[in-house]
């Protein structure tokens, strides 16, 4: 299971988020290069058409593979009342024939995307990961050099933590309280709902900026 | 003199006293001491009512106490002792406490009241502040000393103003002079808000769904120039050429007519007459099928016994390398599983002689082989023992034997390269759950496409047999199995791999087909 939250910020401010990150978290920032798979099943295994994610890691020399599964939310008046979203997930390390593997099973390719940002890796409470991506779409099959950003002037901005079924309470709160530092700069929310600007961005990312007496709020 | 001894204590005993003379009136009015004693008056009264109150009630029950009661009247208290002690501040300057007389009452308060001694912590400490400052001063006269500290002082003060300065520049600049959102941040004009959700919406419809990224299906052919993880995740392993690794899969996907087409040309030849371009994987397929095909193949998925060694050994080291490349993952993968899950013990006897019987070539790798599979399959790959197994592993299983099936003769000489009883057993596997359980999924031919050896098997597909078998098993066998291997194209669908099998088996009968390994033939 993990518990996750997104955002958008504008291109112009990803600078400022990084500082305040970096600031936050305390560990150096790690770059982010992603290029995501995702995988449709087809009609011979199952009525119902499962997704699957192969995630290529392209940040090394040596891509890695991984692959994901993102399942069902958590539902009901409790999980209403949260402001993380609560999902089972199931992750793990591939090696580089998984693609053929799930051609094989009979699984299609439905769209793919590359993520070029950074992330940050830390434990604050719970094991916290925040990516900043540039989402990237091709308008050819798997051209990444051809890749454009779907929306330019805009990125991602994701929270997550993994969780099992008897702590997500106390990772919920660990990312919320952790996304309130973030308030100044983006509002995050559950991946469905939309979250507008901030009005304060840009007088918080001035301040962040600054290399004067410029004070996180 | 007597003077006005106001006390704006707690214990509020407002005396007043009336003073033999009095006061300046200016001095009076200033002192408003008219009001100060009726507030000191109110409180004492205020007190007492409390104390009156809350003491029976503390004393008889003691968990009766309502603190936020309590602490309400409390708080009351406490401002109009503010309020007070405020009013007394004013002129307290100008008077001094002087009791006149010392009585029982205030003999213990009157030493702490009068002394100007400071308490010892804040005793030390004034000490070791001053110890600090004039330690480097003491050597000079005082003056000097005084002139320094002073200098000191006016530059702590000018840095202490500058400071603040700077914070309430700051803040009005950047608007954040309070804590609430400020107001003087100009709202974003409607139009730019209806942009900005535009583009989030784009945007996390694009992370979350991947609305906006799907191609076309006409444009979703692969580039001529894959990026370099991606070569690496689509090669066939097999030589397919690397700029157009859908070769082999499309060469599945073919047509009914394709694979048996390319059952008949060798390994070189590369040419496949499917309209996807496949690849040769097909090539080696032999008509080894043939003299079989009586057994029926849309059977039950008995694995016949193995027809007569027809293939040459040429084409078995053709194929073996054909099969090993591609499936490679797959197979140990596969047979790993089959290795785990099967339980019954190991081949058939008669698998043994026949194994060594055809495999001139592999030999050596099919007696590591053999004796693997023994201990791990179960002679009999009977229908029971292939229904029993798990349907879902049976049917990856299926689609991994399938494509195996169309490599083997490809990837026959590779599979020494790998644990024999991997690359057995993924093909027992793949025959087994391909005749037992891929019945509903895999049409007959497919199953009857057991591996078995070439020998006359009276059992089910013997491991061993089963590895020859999809070594030697091509046209059909292998467009259908490549076709589900490489789904490069996601074609899908075992039906239509199940249509080029049987139509590879039938052609299988041709004599130049030699090649073809004995297809697996349902048991009689």
């Amino acid at each position: 299971m993990e518990c996750v939250v997104q955002g958008i910020i504008e291109a112009q401010h990803v600078e400022a988020l990084e500082i305040l990150l970096q600031g936050l978290s305390g560990v150096p920032r790690e770059h982010f290069k992603i290029h995501e798979l995702c995988l449709k099943s087809g009609p011979n295994l199952g009525a119902v058409s499962s997704e699957v994610r192969l995630l290529c890691n392209l940040e090394r020399p040596e891509p890695s593979w991984t692959v994901r599964h993102i399942g069902g939310a958590m539902r009901g008046p409790g999980a209403e009342q949260l402001s993380v979203l609560v999902r089972t997930t199931t992750e793990s390390k591939v090696s580089k024939n998984a693609l053929r593997f799930f051609y094989a099973l009979g699984y299609k390719l439905d769209h793919e995307l590359l993520k070029v940002g950074f992330m940050f890796h830390f434990h604050r409470v719970a094991l916290i990961t925040v990516t900043v991506t540039s989402t990237n779409k091709m308008p050819k099959l798997h051209v990444i050099e051809e890749a454009i950003p779907v929306t330019p002037g805009m990125q991602l901005v994701e929270v997550s933590a993994p969780a099992t079924a008897d702590n997500y309470n106390e990772v919920v709160a660990a990312v919320s309280s952790f996304c309130e530092y973030l308030a100044p700069l983006l509002h995050l929310s559950k991946p469905g709902h939309l979250t507008g600007l901030v009005p304060t961005v840009a007088a918080a990312a001035a301040s962040l900026m600054s290399k004067g007496s410029g004070q996180v709020l | 003199m007597a003077t006005e001894n106001v006390q704006g204590q707690a214990q509020a005993q407002a005396q007043a006293q009336v003073q033999a003379e009095k006061l300046n009136q200016a001095l009076q009015h200033q002192l408003n001491l008219e009001g100060v004693r009726t507030r000191a008056l109110d409180l004492f009264n205020t007190i007492s009512r409390l104390l009156e109150i809350f003491d029976p009630i503390s004393r008889a029950n003691p968990n009766l106490r309502k603190w936020q009661d309590i602490l309400g009247q409390f708080s009351m208290v406490n401002l109009e002792l503010f309020h007070i002690v405020e009013e007394v501040k004013k002129v307290s300057k100008a008077f001094v406490v002087h009791p006149k007389n010392v009585n029982a009452e205030n003999s213990t308060i009157l030493p702490v009241m009068l002394s100007s001694k400071l308490l010892p912590e804040m005793e030390s400490e004034e000490t070791s502040m001053k110890e600090k400052l004039l330690h480097s001063l003491s050597h000079l006269p005082v003056s000097t000393q005084i002139e320094r500290l002073k200098s000191r002082i006016d530059m702590i003060a000018a840095a202490c103003d500058g400071a603040s300065k700077a914070i309430a520049d700051a803040r009005k600049a950047y608007g954040l002079g309070s804590r609430q959102v400020p107001s003087m941040v100009p709202p974003i004009d409607k139009v730019q808000a209806a942009k900005i959700q535009e583009q989030e919406k784009l945007l996390k419809a694009a992370v979350n769904v991947g609305d906006g990224l799907r191609i076309p299906g006409d444009q979703k052919h692969l580039p001529s120039v894959l990026p370099a993880h991606l070569v690496d995740a689509l090669s066939s392993g097999d030589g397919v050429h690397p700029k157009n690794p859908q070769a082999i899969s499309t060469n599945n996907i073919g047509t009914q007519g394709t694979a048996i087409q390319n059952s008949y040309t060798q390994f070189g030849g590369r040419s496949v007459p499917s309209p996807s371009g496949g690849t040769s994987s097909i090539d080696n397929t032999s008509a080894s099928p043939l003299p079989y095909a009586n057994s029926p193949r849309s059977g039950t998925g008995m694995m016949n016994v193995p027809s007569p060694q027809q293939q040459s050994q040429q084409q078995q080291q053709h194929q073996r390398q054909k099969l090993m490349q591609l499936p490679q993952h797959q197979q140990q993968l596969i047979s790993q599983q089959q290795l785990r899950q099967s339980a019954s013990p190991g081949l058939s006897q008669n698998a043994v002689p026949q194994l060594h019987d055809f495999q001139v070539q592999n030999q050596q790798k099919f007696q590591q082989l053999h004796g693997q599979h023994q201990a791990q399959f179960s002679q009999p790959q009977s229908h029971q023992q292939l229904q029993n197994r798990p349907l879902q592993s049976a049917h990856i299983q299926h689609n991994i034997g399938q494509s195996q099936m169309s490599q083997a003769n490809q990837l026959r000489s590779h599979l020494g390269q790998y644990t024999g009883t991997a690359s057995t057993a993924l093909f027992n596997a793949a025959q087994a759950s391909t005749n037992s359980q891929m019945m509903p999924n895999m049409p007959a031919a497919i199953s009857s496409q057991s591996i078995l050896p070439r020998m006359q098997l009276g059992q089910r597909s013997h491991p061993s047999q089963m590895l020859n078998e999809q070594m030697f098993n091509m046209g059909a066998t292998n467009s259908a199995n490549m076709a589900q291997m490489q789904q490069q194209q996601q074609f899908g669908g075992v039906l239509t791999n199940t249509q080029n099998l049987q139509q590879g088996l039938v052609n299988l009968q041709n004599p130049q087909n030699s090649n073809y390994p004995q297809q697996r033939q349902p048991q009689q």
